[in-house]
């Protein structure tokens, strides 16, 4: 494989993660939450998602257990937040703080443990595909339903009447209230429904990409799929490009370090969050992503609680 | 926004409704009606603690621990231990200035959760200056350049963020955040390669800094001389924030940064120098705990405690004195939870839970609700 090959291939398998955690914040920042929780999230669905596999045998079900889990975590932001009025960047903080202890509590259990985790299945035909191919479909199953949820997230933010409402939610609330939708509801269930995605994308971590469960494993990719929804604002194949970008920042410094190239490996690893940095500004300048109005209140009014 | 201290009236706040007179002959009496707000306080907190207890409790058996058990080894370890109170006052140290560096910057309306990066760089700088200046310096001298350069770093870390958000509109908190892991990434790079120490085993660790650049101690224990700059500094942050110009107009630029511009005030300096004595804060504290407890650096120095600082400054509300007493009392939890670990066999984070719940009731649950 050549080397443009390997890197590909590594941001597309590394970044699917990051790509479902960002997907669900996007929907979760579309209602006018954000959830600086979905670091916590992510954690809860790697455990769970580890977990379950262990259990049960069957990755699958795993990934159905990291959405629970992921969701159940969320909801709690969310009922803080919506209920009880509290500050959500803090809320965001305090409940990754539970996640961190309780996987932490409920996970060395599983520390040792070996799984029957995702292998990787070549497509019929299109995997033939010069370079194409072998980026996009020689990778596991999860990489393959992602493919799927970025339009059909799509479709239901911008064609359906509840995707419309989510929108409306976090845009013009006053709007929902007149039609007598239950703004807080549609919050609560953009929230708990992002949460969910995210605990898939931990538990896509720990089922296919590390294979394994260890202490605070997800190592800032959920606070990395905050900034990307940001900077893609909140929409899914936006979201999907800066997945992937993501992907490959990581994928280089290991791919690099095979082939002994001599770059301090930590300056590699910052590599990542510098170029998010980048892309925020250069995109800033431009002055496009504008966050929903409902968000903006949050970015700027720290004091304030 | 406090309801029961005796601050001046803060313009910025946007008074409550006024309330509905509910018991309608009786002139209410200020001093009665004050006492029952204190006591409706009181009554919330004590309720959202003893809330906690029971939640935690309810976790820690469903993992299969015996909860009184628990909990009064927690209880031991912090009240019948003679080492414990030190213990606290050291911890509490970095924490303080930590929750200060949230707490300054957030009086404007700033989000700075990227404590964490500017208590490494703090960290960076001061053994930076330590190994650039060696004996070349009496020894005082070093110390004092280790923390004012640690301060520097945190402050300059830190204002990067806001003018990101000046220049290109991006959220500080988003910045910020980002930051912490090329702080962590940058730390890392010096510990394992340049400024390596070739006779530490295990744990790659920085070179030391020598005893003359140390923090000297106050007495025969472990308190050193930083913990008492960590009291001076918070008494002068308490009153700048409180009786100065610059104190008054950060709090009118977080109330509503249009209407400041609008009266006047250059915004964007402001910002920027409340985020800068924000990092310099949290700098300081790093340079402090290098100089005064860990005199090297190590993968896991200060970890996590950019962020327990976050949670005690919104735990105090962004006051001074609260954020102070809320990082001792989270101090004195994390203490108390290293005792989960050696009495109860619980994993050392199991803390977080405990620290975790008590913050979302202590939020939730007490104070007055904000106006969304």
């Amino acid at each position: 494989m050549s080397f443009t090959t390997e890197l590909m291939t590594g941001a597309v398998l590394g970044g699917t993660p990051i790509l479902y955690a960002a997907l669900g914040e996007s929907v979760s920042e579309r209602a006018g939450v954000i959830n600086l929780g979905t670091e916590g999230s992510m954690l809860v669905g790697a455990l769970a998602g580890y977990a379950v596999t262990a259990e049960s045998g069957n990755p699958w079900i795993g990934l159905a257990g990291a959405a629970l889990g992921g969701a159940l975590l969320s909801s709690i932001h969310g009922f803080f937040v919506l209920w009880r009025k509290t500050n959500q960047l803090a809320t965001g903080l305090v409940v990754l703080f539970l996640a961190l202890g309780l996987t932490s509590l409920f996970g060395v259990n599983y520390v040792q443990s070996t799984i029957n985790s995702f292998q990787s299945i070549d497509v019929p035909l299109l995997s033939n595909i010069p370079f194409f191919g072998e980026v996009f479909f020689q990778q596991t199953a999860p990489v393959y339903v992602s493919y799927a949820l970025v339009p059909l997230l799509s479709l239901f933010l911008f064609r359906t009447r509840p995707g419309l409402y989510v929108r409306a939610a976090g845009e013009r609330a006053q709007v929902l209230t007149t039609y007598g939708r239950p703004v807080r509801l549609v919050q609560m269930l953009a929230v708990v429904g992002g949460g969910a995605l995210a605990g898939i994308g931990g538990g896509v971590l720990s089922t296919a990409y590390t294979n394994a469960w260890f202490e605070n494993m997800v190592q800032g990719r959920g606070f990395v799929a905050v900034a990307v929804a940001v900077f893609a604002a909140r929409s899914p194949y936006k979201v999907m490009a800066g997945a992937y970008l993501f992907g490959a920042a990581f994928a280089l410094s290991p791919l690099l370090q095979v082939r002994g190239v001599g770059i301090n490996q930590f300056a590699l690893d910052a590599l990542p969050y510098v170029l998010v940095i980048v892309v925020l500004t250069v995109i800033g300048r431009r002055g496009t992503s504008p966050a929903p109005e409902g968000l903006q209140a949050v970015f700027e009014g720290g004091a304030s609680q | 926004m406090t309801t029961t201290t005796t601050e001046p009236t803060d313009p910025t706040a946007t008074e409550p409704p006024a309330a509905p007179v509910t018991e309608t002959e009786t002139v209410p009496n200020p001093n009665a009606e004050r006492a029952k707000r204190i006591g409706i306080g009181v009554g919330r907190t004590l309720l959202a603690v003893i809330g906690t207890i029971l939640v935690f409790g309810i976790v820690i058996a469903i993992k299969g621990a015996d909860p009184i058990d628990t909990y009064t080894a927690l209880f031991n370890s912090i009240f019948h231990n003679p080492n414990a109170a030190t213990d606290i006052a050291l911890r509490a140290t970095p924490l303080v200035l930590a929750g200060l560096a949230v707490a300054v910057p957030a009086r404007a309306g700033l989000v700075n959760v990227g404590g964490e990066g500017q208590l490494l760089i703090g960290g960076i700088a001061g053994a930076g200056v330590a190994l650039a200046v060696g004996d070349a310096l009496p020894g005082g001298v070093t110390l004092a350049l280790i923390l004012v350069a640690g301060a520097l770093g945190g402050a300059l870390w830190a204002a990067l963020s806001v003018v990101l958000r000046l220049f290109a509109g991006i959220s500080e908190s988003v910045t910020t955040l980002l930051l912490n892991y090329v702080a962590l990434d940058l730390m890392l790079f010096l510990v394992f390669d340049p400024w390596k120490d070739p006779n530490a085993s295990g744990q790659p660790t920085s070179r030391p800094i020598p005893e003359s650049q140390q923090l000297p101690f106050l007495g025969s224990g472990r308190i050193h001389l930083g913990v008492l700059i960590t009291v001076v500094v918070l008494v002068i942050v308490a009153f700048v924030l409180k009786r100065t110009a610059w104190g008054f107009t950060l709090r009118v630029v977080g109330g509503n940064a249009e209407a400041a511009r609008r009266a006047g005030l250059r915004v964007g300096p402001l910002l920027i120098s409340a985020m800068f004595v924000g990092g310099a804060l949290a700098g300081l504290a790093g340079a402090i705990q290098l100089a005064g407890v860990e005199y090297k650096l190590r993968p896991l120095f200060l970890f996590g405690f950019g962020y327990v600082g976050f949670l005690a400054s919104w735990l105090g509300r962004h006051q001074p004195w609260r954020v102070a007493a809320a990082a001792v009392l989270l101090s004195a939890l994390v203490i108390g939870g290293d005792s989960l670990q050696i009495d109860s066999g619980l994993p050392a984070a199991t803390v977080n839970v405990l620290m975790a719940i008590l913050l979302l009731a202590v939020f939730g649950f007490t104070g007055r609700k904000a106006k969304a």
